[in-house]
């Protein structure tokens, strides 16, 4: 926090942040800055600590201890002040049942035109007239996206925002996030789909049990956590000394006429290559590429406690 | 990209239409709504929303005139009656019905709407979309006010249109009891609201304590036939004070003076409740 360059660059600065329900610490000793201008990911398992954390930045919790930063503004002594600089979709909050979508707009909008201009932007006129409690869950958080980024805001908090979406509405909303980020504003999101986070989050953060765990980007976790590319082929031959000298190659196992590798990301051309060189080309090789899922197991257990 | 979610290019133009640079945002608030404006807004929002609620509807314009259609059409319009306070009997509950109105909109109508909309997660989106905290409890407030407003004028009206409206005979304190009978409940339901776990518990809560009151407090038998014990818990039921508040000026049976008094202390202490608990920030508690 005292280094000058990264306290220009940042949006949000969360320094020692600790919250406590009761007995059950749920957030502890969290320190993360965010840069302006990028997609920041939150990751972790249920309970890790990821909601509570946003939740304080954005001044709707108190934390116990530490401190907290939004574009350099205290978020509960100064809310006023960021008032239509940040934009949210958190975890369960809603809206009345018997809302309409056009008067959601407008109650969060600060002017028609701009209310007028999202109803139409997000493809919501087509709904204007429908009830808010009878929306499908897609329509619900195109609608939540559209408030979140009603008033242009400097930094979005989006937590779960692609949850119950189908596969094809999620990629759409991805490219929403990448167009809002390429226009300036810096994009904090909290997600289970380790895919997204890999797709979007130019850095992210892994909390476990209400501590950060590890953070970098996406690549570097992978990279960090993971056992490297595992290539499986059919070979029949009983000579595969040769396979343990191609360059990074880690690991050899024989699998009955398939053989299984493992290495470094150079490896499959390496294995490619020799296996030309040998007139050896097997029907078919499947290649396993390590993602940002197998990293997260890596980093923490099933039950959230860290590894690390 | 598919268009059946949105359009991103149209966003992309939308979000290019003003910059995002922290110097535009950097010495005022990029907000240019007011609060005032914030109050209005929702204000406007929630009485649209209220009126499709067939529970508001029923207990706030239904019931109070449909019930004091049917009481007064069985005891009447003689004079003279004592269980009636020598009052007529149809006047006597146009008066009461007042009361009724208030206990519906204090009692079943704020309660559940404020209880459903922390449960529900509602507060927590006008809180992330930088309403200040007080905004919503004051909205609530304010829209109770306006029902209670609008429910005298639905039984003002049927009392034109069958029994006729009775005589006011001290307006002053008669409009005073009606006012703070008006803030006291209104008070009340939002305080009730704010500290119910559920809308379903806010619900019930209300249900309880309305039915009970409506039948001791005026809205009920003739206060004449209510057993002595009856008659003191009655007493201690806020809504027999604001009955009495009313209908005491209205029809010439006191000043109403004491009844305004603990009306008054109602209101205090309700209002006290919700302000303390709605300028806290909501999940620090």
């Amino acid at each position: 926090m005292g280094n000058q360059t990264k306290t220009d660059s940042a949006v949000l600065e969360i320094d020692s942040l600790t919250k406590a329900y009761g007995n059950r610490q749920a957030v502890s000793s969290l320190s993360l800055s965010v840069k302006r201008g990028e997609i920041f990911g939150i990751l972790g398992s249920n309970g890790a600590g990821k909601t509570t954390s946003v939740e304080c930045a954005q001044g709707i919790r108190r934390a116990d201890s530490g401190q907290v930063r939004v574009l350099g503004k205290d978020p509960i002594k100064e809310r006023a002040q960021l008032r239509g600089r940040v934009g949210s979709q958190l975890q369960d909050s809603n809206l009345p049942d018997q809302i309409r979508v056009a008067e959601a707009v407008d109650l969060f909008a600060d002017d028609r035109t701009q209310a007028k201009m999202a109803m139409s932007n997000w493809q919501l006129d087509e709904i204007a007239k429908s009830k808010f409690g009878g929306l499908s869950g897609g329509q619900r958080q195109r609608l939540f996206l559209a408030l979140a980024l009603l008033n242009r805001p400097e930094i979005v908090f989006l937590d779960e925002l692609t949850q119950g979406l189908d596969p094809n509405a999620r990629r759409t909303v991805w490219e929403l996030i990448e167009k809002v980020r390429d226009q300036g504003a810096t994009v904090v999101l909290v997600t289970h789909f380790m895919e997204e986070a890999e797709v979007l989050c130019d850095r992210v953060v892994v909390m476990a049990g209400g501590k950060l765990v590890d953070e970098g980007s996406p690549a570097e976790l992978i990279e960090r956590h993971s056992k490297g590319i595992r290539m499986r082929f059919e070979y029949d031959n009983a000579d595969l000394d040769w396979i343990e000298n191609v360059p990074g190659v880690t690991g050899v196992t024989p699998y009955g006429t398939e053989v299984g590798v493992t290495g470094k990301s150079q490896v499959i051309a390496h294995i490619g290559a020799a296996l030309i060189q040998r007139g050896s080309i097997p029907e078919s090789i499947r290649v396993d590429q390590p993602n940002l899922e197998t990293a997260l197991l890596k980093i923490i257990n099933p039950n959230g406690v860290a590894h690390v | 990209m598919s268009s059946q979610v949105a359009n991103p290019e149209a966003v992309s133009q939308l979000h290019s239409s003003e910059s995002h640079s922290s110097e535009s945002h950097s010495s005022e608030p990029h907000s240019s709504r007011s609060s005032i404006n914030q109050v209005l807004r929702l204000f406007g929002t929630e009485m649209r929303l209220f009126l499709r609620e067939s529970q508001v509807l029923i207990f706030v314009f239904g019931f109070p005139v449909l019930t004091v259609l049917v009481l007064g059409g069985v005891f009447g319009n003689e004079t003279g009656d004592s269980g009636f306070e020598n009052i007529n009997p149809q006047a006597f509950y146009i008066a009461a019905y007042f009361g009724v109105v208030l206990a519906a909109i204090g009692l079943i109508m704020l309660p559940a709407h404020v209880a459903s909309y922390i449960e529900s997660g509602v507060i927590r989106r006008f809180e992330t979309a930088g309403f200040a905290t007080w905004v919503f409890p004051l909205v609530q407030f304010m829209s109770g006010i306006a029902f209670a407003v609008l429910g005298f004028a639905s039984l003002l009206a049927t009392a034109y249109l069958t029994y006729g409206i009775p005589e006011i005979l001290d307006w002053p304190r008669t409009l005073l009891g009606l006012g703070l009978g008006t803030l006291a409940f209104t008070s009340i339901g939002v305080a009730l609201g704010v500290f119910m776990p559920s809308a379903r518990a806010a619900q019930g809560l209300g249900l309880t304590m309305f039915f009970p009151m409506f039948l001791l407090s005026g809205g009920g038998p003739p206060p004449a036939a209510l057993p002595d014990t009856m008659s003191t818990v009655a007493n201690w039921l806020p809504l027999s004070h604001v009955t009495r508040a009313i209908q005491e000026p209205w029809l010439g049976l006191g000043d109403g003076q004491d009844h305004l008094l603990i009306v008054f202390a109602m209101l205090v202490v309700a209002t006290g409740v919700w302000m303390i608990k709605s300028t806290r920030v909501s999940a620090a508690a």
